[in-house]
């Protein structure tokens, strides 16, 4: 390397020990909140020039003379040799959901630094890892997914345990993201106007693709996304008309509607409703985003919350339990998500053209995935803390009053008035802000706040607060409109061995049956949610955290497996290593989610204190019963990663006292004419 | 200047590949056939058949 090369990845890594130093030891002011941008950014550099070019040199040995499977295998539909910009972006596109958005948010409970530390080690020592070496190996077995490379490394028990998992996953994810739109929504006549404005907009689009200008996908999405804009501009005059109540629902309402909205997506055809919704919300995130970035960028808000509050202890109103182990399994996507291995092995390996692509797109996606997190906590706690307590505890913890709820956060020590209060939700053109949960109002509340600062102050603060809601409402729903979809083939994927007619995707009554069962399994848990005097997001955030993080340790198991395989025990820690600690960490949360006996940490605690206060009201039975059903649930998850765990640690160690095949199921290897030509 | 256009030339590129209409023009290529509603509907049936059979990350 070049002296002057090697002088400014040294000033880079001495910049990411500064800012990481700064952020850590600032105590008792505001720090900008550059300090973090620059601390993530310096991070993510020295991380994918030394770690990840290390892993795709010396353990992977990634060569560009070997055919891709894009190459080998191209048919001009999902295998396609791709531009390496194109196939990162795309491969972005599909990891970054509302998980690195919401997370921080929550988190932020605990303070800014303990989520932030975690989104920027994690990502860079574990979640980036995971994707790049299950990239990786994907791309060498055809783009196989992590199912079948369950099956063929470490056993048939591993596939279909896997399988089961990712079903289970599926149906608590799509409850605990709808109950985040559904706390978004409720009480609320101009986000909801605006949301059930995008269903017409996107029928109306189906339409256009599919008969008047077929083909036109970005003709249509731009007509999609100025009507869009016009329907959050419209929201504003429906609050204020005699058509509010229409539009003004109930949490159970929204839930309900949402609820039906899933079974239809599902059931329809995809052309019609889901294809453009996905479309537009894609292009609409990717904007986001970027605007969000360049917003931060301009206006470089301070930083309002502590680096650490009081709630380290475990009492926090937003979601019970200590830093340890629930900051590192609130945040999921943005540090580890086990979701990402099921896109890196997927799309993504049928598109690379050259295997040392796979570093930037594995690696690198990842890594701006944890800036968007990072840009999310910047978001959060740039709001001052009264406002974001008062914003995110439920009635439950703070009181139903907005005096009490101002009363009993004031004496947290983070003061807040109800006037205060009151001018916030008149400035964002909702009735109260207090007790909307979930994460998504105070993002959007933090989003606004940066975008009015960049121009048109208070006067425009409403306008942003929904246009950030319809965001993350938009692409939340077409998660659950595709989930939905994607639960019922799996479902049916099972059913058919029971009974061939109803593994059949054409035959409507087992379309029409097998949807209705995935949409009654998550709705049985959002209606849960919206029941649950804590939030639900107390109960329903740390069991999706667990199941994803438990995913991404079944992920790391199949890396490790692999990663022996290949190259023996000495290279084997890279992956072992975040496997390792995620296994404390989800383990450590499950075991407390399910036996703590704080009652608002631990499921069976909840039930026995509920069962012990006499009540006998239907819906104080329904409580109990659902606080034994999700340590059940937790009780699963865990007995199904343990069965993995043991299956491939037997195989490790039979690897390496020599009883154990150790030929990895690789594709052979065949000289790349398309790297050829270029060289 | 230059670089500029041609950051824009790869946003573009990029949004035509997400909104399938690069891979649109490949099937139109591979299959040696001519754009028509007919075949956008018959390549989109299939690609959203395999697309939307795939899990949505959170």
């Amino acid at each position: 390397m070049p002296f002057l090369r090697r002088v400014v990845w040294a000033a880079i890594a001495c910049g990411a020990a500064v800012c990481l130093g700064a952020i850590a030891l600032s105590r008792g002011e505001q720090i900008s909140s550059i300090w973090l941008v620059a601390a993530a950014a310096c991070t993510y550099l020295t991380g994918y020039r030394f770690y990840a070019k290390f892993i795709a040199a010396r353990v992977m040995a990634l060569d560009d003379s070997r055919a891709t499977p894009a190459e080998r295998l191209d048919n001009g539909h999902d295998f396609v040799p791709t531009n390496k910009w194109i196939a990162f972006g795309h491969h972005f596109a599909a990891i970054a959901g509302p998980g690195p958005l919401v997370g921080p948010v929550v988190a932020a409970q605990f303070g800014y630094l303990p989520g932030t530390l975690w989104i920027i080690i994690g990502a860079v020592l574990g979640g980036a890892v995971q994707d790049f070496v299950i990239l990786f190996a994907s791309m060498r077995r055809d783009g196989k997914s992590l199912g079948q490379m369950a099956r063929e490394e470490v056993g048939k028990l591993g596939g279909f345990v896997s399988l089961v998992t990712v079903l289970m996953i599926m149906i608590v994810l799509l409850a605990v993201v709808a109950l985040v739109v559904v706390n978004a929504l409720a009480g609320s006549p101009w986000g909801t106007f605006t949301i059930a404005a995008t269903m017409p907009i996107a029928l109306f689009m189906g339409l256009y693709l599919r008969y008047w200008r077929p083909g036109k996908v970005l003709e249509v999405s731009t007509i999609g996304f100025a009507l869009v804009l016009a329907s959050v501009f419209g929201g504003q005059w429906i609050a204020g008309s005699s058509l509010a109540p229409v539009f003004t629902l109930s949490a159970m309402g929204v839930a309900i509607a949402i609820i039906i909205y899933g079974f239809f997506a599902s059931a329809l055809p995809v052309w019609l409703l889901l294809a453009p919704r996905d479309y537009l919300s894609t292009f609409v995130k990717l904007g986001v985003i970027l605007m969000l970035a360049i917003g931060i960028f301009v206006v470089h808000p301070n930083l309002q919350m502590p680096a650490f509050t009081r709630f380290v202890d475990g009492t926090g109103p937003v979601m019970a339990g200590k830093i340890f182990p629930f900051c590192f399994i609130t945040i999921a996507c943005g540090a580890v998500s086990g979701f990402h291995a099921l896109i890196s092995s997927g799309t993504t390996p049928k598109m690379i053209s050259s295997e040392t692509d796979a570093t930037q797109i594995g690696y690198g996606s990842m890594l701006l995935e944890s800036f968007v997190a990072v840009m999310a906590m910047i978001a959060a706690c740039s709001l001052e803390p009264g406002v974001y307590f008062a914003v995110n505890s439920p009635a439950g913890i703070v009181g139903k009053t907005a005096e009490a709820a101002v009363k009993t956060i004031s004496g947290w020590g983070f003061p807040v008035t109800a006037q205060q209060m009151a001018d916030m939700a008149r400035h964002a053109g909702e009735v109260t802000l207090f007790g909307r949960t979930g994460g998504a109002p105070s993002l959007a509340l933090g989003m606004a706040h940066i975008f009015a600062r960049g121009g048109g102050g208070d006067a425009v603060l409403g306008f942003w607060y929904h246009f950030a809601i319809m965001f993350e409402a938009l692409f939340i729903l077409t998660i659950i409109d595709a989930g939905t979809r994607v639960g019922r083939f799996m479902l049916q994927d099972l059913l058919g061995h029971v009974w061939k007619p109803l593994g059949r995707t054409s035959w409507m009554p087992g379309v029409i049956g097998a949807s209705l069962m995935v949409v009654i399994g998550w709705g049985y848990f959002l209606i849960q949610g919206v029941r649950d005097p804590l939030g639900g997001i107390n109960s329903l955030w740390p069991l999706f955290g667990i199941a994803n993080q438990l995913l991404a340790a079944v992920a790391l198991s199949v890396a490790t497996t692999i990663l022996l395989k290949m190259r023996g025990p000495k290279y084997m820690w890279i992956t072992c290593a975040p496997l390792l600690w995620l296994v404390i960490v989800t383990f450590a949360a499950a075991w407390q989610k399910i036996w703590s006996p704080v009652p608002r940490i631990g499921f069976l605690a909840q039930a026995a204190q509920l069962e012990a206060s006499g009540a006998t009201s239907a819906a104080v039975q329904a409580q109990i019963f659902n606080n034994r059903l999700d340590a059940v649930v937790c009780g699963v998850f865990m007995l199904l990663v343990a069965i993995i765990l043991l299956d491939s640690a037997r195989l490790w160690f039979g690897i390496l006292r020599g009883t154990e095949d150790r030929r990895v199921a690789e594709a052979p290897f065949i000289p790349s004419r398309l790297n050829a030509e270029e060289a | 200047m230059r670089a500029l256009r041609k950051i824009a030339a790869g946003v573009l590129e990029l949004l035509r590949e997400i909104g399938d209409e690069r891979a649109y023009a490949r099937h139109l290529a591979a299959h040696g056939t001519r754009h028509s509603a007919e075949e956008w509907r018959k390549f989109s049936d299939e690609r959203f058949r395999a697309k939307y059979q795939r899990a949505k990350c959170c």
